[in-house]
C-alpha cells in the first residue's frame, strides 16, 4: 500500500483540561467527522458519542535501550489491527482515518513510534499531524511546571489555543508569542468551546508548517514574552530552544542523512522535532519530519511550495545549544555541499 | 522508524531513500539504472562516513552491497546491514560516544585536507 493510500492518524495531545475532549466532540457532530475512529485513554466527563469510539488501556512495552520515545503502545496496535480487520469484514462503513486522543500528561512520541514501527500497521496507516491543545488561561504555567506540557507543544504540528474567551487579551498574546517561539514550526490557531476548521484536525499539514512559519518571520515580530514564572520545573521549559536555518546550496542528501543520524543516536531524546523542506538537488523538495529518535519516512514532492527553493529547517531542542548545531553544520559544510544560515534562534523558551 | 530500535522496522532505513533527480512521483527506478544508483550511493555513503569514522580510529568498507564491515585498527570487525546499527557499533568499537557536536571531531572536519572535498 503507497504512502497516499494509508489510512492517516491525527493525534490529538494537550495538558489536563486544555479543551481536548471539547474540541473532539464538536469535530464529531460535523459531517466531516464520518468514517472516522476516534480512540481515547479515559471517556472523560465529557461524554463523546461516536459509533467507533474505542479505548485505550496504555499497557506499553518499553523496548530494551530504556529510550522513552521507542516505547511500543501495545494497546494502539490491538485496537488500530482489530479496526482494520471488522474494516475489512464489512462491519463499520470504510474507514477513513482515525483520531487518538492522548492523555495529558503522555507524551505523544511512543504512539508516533509505534505507527512507523509496526510491522502491519506502518503499511495501513501513517501519521498526518500532531495537533496540540493549550489552555490560555493555565497555558503559561502548564508550560513553566509540567514537561508533558512543552514537549507536547515542541512536537505538534497544529496547536489550538482554547478558552480564549476567558483570558485577558495581553494573557493571550504572551502565551501565543511563546508557543510561537517555542515551536516556530507549527501552525498557530485560537478557538472558543472547541470551534476550529475541521481540517486542523484532519490534515494538519506536518509539511507546510515549516514554511509557513517562515514566511511569517517577514511580518512584525511577536512581542517578547514574559520572563517563565518561577516554579518547580521551570529549569525544564527553559532549556527549550528552537533554531530555524536555512541552506544556501542543495544539500547532499547522503551526507545529511549520515549527520543526522549522528545526532540523532548521540542526542535523539534532546532534539524533540526537527522539520523542514530540503532541496537535495531533485526536481521538488524532501520532507523531512522527526520526533526525538523518530524520523517519518522522508517524502519527495513534485514541486516547491513557492519560489523560494533554498532548504529550510526547524529544530526544537532541549539542553542543546542551538550554537552547537550551528557549528556542527559548518563543520559539515563540505561534506554538505552547503553552509548553514540562521534564520531564527530563540532560547530559554 | 528509529535509529537505535532499527530492527524492527521492515521498511530500509530512512537515510538509504533515494531521489529521483528527474521525477518526484518515480522514487523507485526499475531494473539495472536502480541498481547503479544504490550501489552509486553506496560508495559515496562510505566515503562520508570515513571520513568521520577515521577520526575515532575506525573504518567501514562496503561487503557485496548488501552490507557495511566497520573495523577497528586492532582488526576487529564488526558487519552493520545500515546507519541504524552502524553507530551503536561504532560507539562500542571506538569505546566512546560518536558525537557530531563533539569540538575536536569538528576541529578534523575543518582542516585542510581530503575532508574539504565538496560532496566527497
Amino acid at each position: 500500500m503507497n504512502r497516499a493510500s494509508r489510512r492517516p492518524i491525527t493525534l490529538v495531545t494537550g495538558f489536563l483540561g486544555s479543551g481536548k475532549t471539547t474540541l473532539l466532540r464538536r469535530f464529531l457532530a460535523r459531517p466531516e467527522a464520518r468514517d472516522t475512529a476516534v480512540l481515547v485513554n479515559e471517556f472523560g466527563e465529557v461524554g463523546l458519542d461516536h459509533h467507533l469510539l474505542q479505548r485505550l488501556e496504555e499497557p506499553t512495552v518499553l523496548l530494551g535501550n530504556g529510550c522513552v520515545c521507542c516505547t511500543l503502545r501495545d494497546d494502539l496496535v490491538r485496537v488500530l489491527k482489530d479496526l482494520l480487520d471488522r474494516d475489512q469484514r464489512g462491519d463499520i462503513a470504510p474507514l477513513a482515518r482515525v483520531l487518538i486522543e492522548t492523555t495529558g500528561l503522555a507524551e505523544p512520541a511512543p504512539l508516533l513510534f509505534t505507527v512507523a514501527t509496526d510491522p502491519m500497521l506502518q503499511h495501513h496507516f501513517r501519521i498526518a499531524g500532531v495537533v496540540a491543545t493549550v489552555d490560555a488561561v493555565n497555558g503559561q504555567l502548564h508550560l513553566d511546571r509540567h514537561p508533558a506540557s512543552w514537549k507536547q507543544v515542541a512536537m505538534a504540528d497544529e496547536i489550538i489555543v482554547t478558552k480564549t474567551d476567558l483570558a485577558p487579551p495581553e494573557t493571550i498574546t504572551l502565551l501565543l508569542a511563546r508557543l510561537r517561539a517555542l515551536n516556530p514550526a507549527a501552525h498557530l490557531t485560537t478557538a472558543v468551546l472547541g470551534d476550529v476548521d475541521p481540517s486542523r484536525l484532519l490534515t494538519p499539514r506536518p509539511v507546510r508548517g515549516a514554511v509557513t512559519r517562515l514566511a511569517d518571520t517577514a511580518q512584525p515580530a511577536p512581542p517578547r514574552m514574559a520572563p517563565p514564572t518561577a516554579g518547580a520545573g521551570s529549569r525544564h521549559a527553559g532549556e527549550t530552544r528552537s533554531l530555524c536555518l536555512s541552506f544556501d546550496r542543495p544539500l547532499d542528501w547522503i551526507a545529511w542523512s549520515v549527520w543526522l543520524s549522528m545526532l540523532l543516536h548521540a542526542h535523539g531524546e534532546d532534539v524533540l522535532r526537527v522539520k523542514g523542506l530540503l532541496n537535495v538537488g531533485a526536481t521538488g523538495p524532501v520532507v523531512l519530519n522527526g520526533v526525538q529518535h523518530i524520523i517519518h519516512p522522508p517524502e519527495h514532492l513534485g514541486s516547491w511550495p513557492d519560489e523560494d527553493q533554498r532548504s529550510h529547517l526547524v529544530f526544537i531542542l532541549h539542553a542543546i545549544a542551538p550554537d552547537d548545531i550551528v557549528r556542527s553544520l559548518q563543520a559539515f559544510q563540505h561534506l554538505l555541499g552547503a553552509y548553514p544560515t540562521v534564520d531564527d534562534m530563540d532560547l530559554h523558551l | 522508524m528509529c535509529v537505535l530500535c532499527w530492527q524492527f522496522l521492515s521498511e530500509g532505513h530512512w537515510t538509504e531513500q533515494q531521489f529521483d533527480a528527474q521525477d518526484a512521483a518515480a522514487t523507485v527506478t526499475a531494473g539495472n539504472a536502480h541498481e547503479r544508483s544504490r550501489r552509486r550511493d553506496r560508495y559515496h555513503r562510505t566515503r562520508v562516513l570515513n571520513q568521520i569514522l577515521s577520526h575515532y580510529g575506525l573504518r567501514l568498507d562496503d561487503w557485496q552491497s548488501r552490507s557495511y564491515v566497520l573495523s577497528d585498527r586492532k582488526g576487529s570487525t564488526v558487519m552493520v546491514r545500515d546507519l541504524g546499527e552502524l553507530w551503536p557499533a561504532a560507539q562500542q568499537l571506538a569505546r566512546r560516544q560518536l558525537d557530531p557536536l563533539d569540538p575536536q571531531l569538528l576541529e578534523t572536519l575543518s582542516r585542510p585536507g581530503p575532508a574539504q572535498e565538496p560532496g566527497a
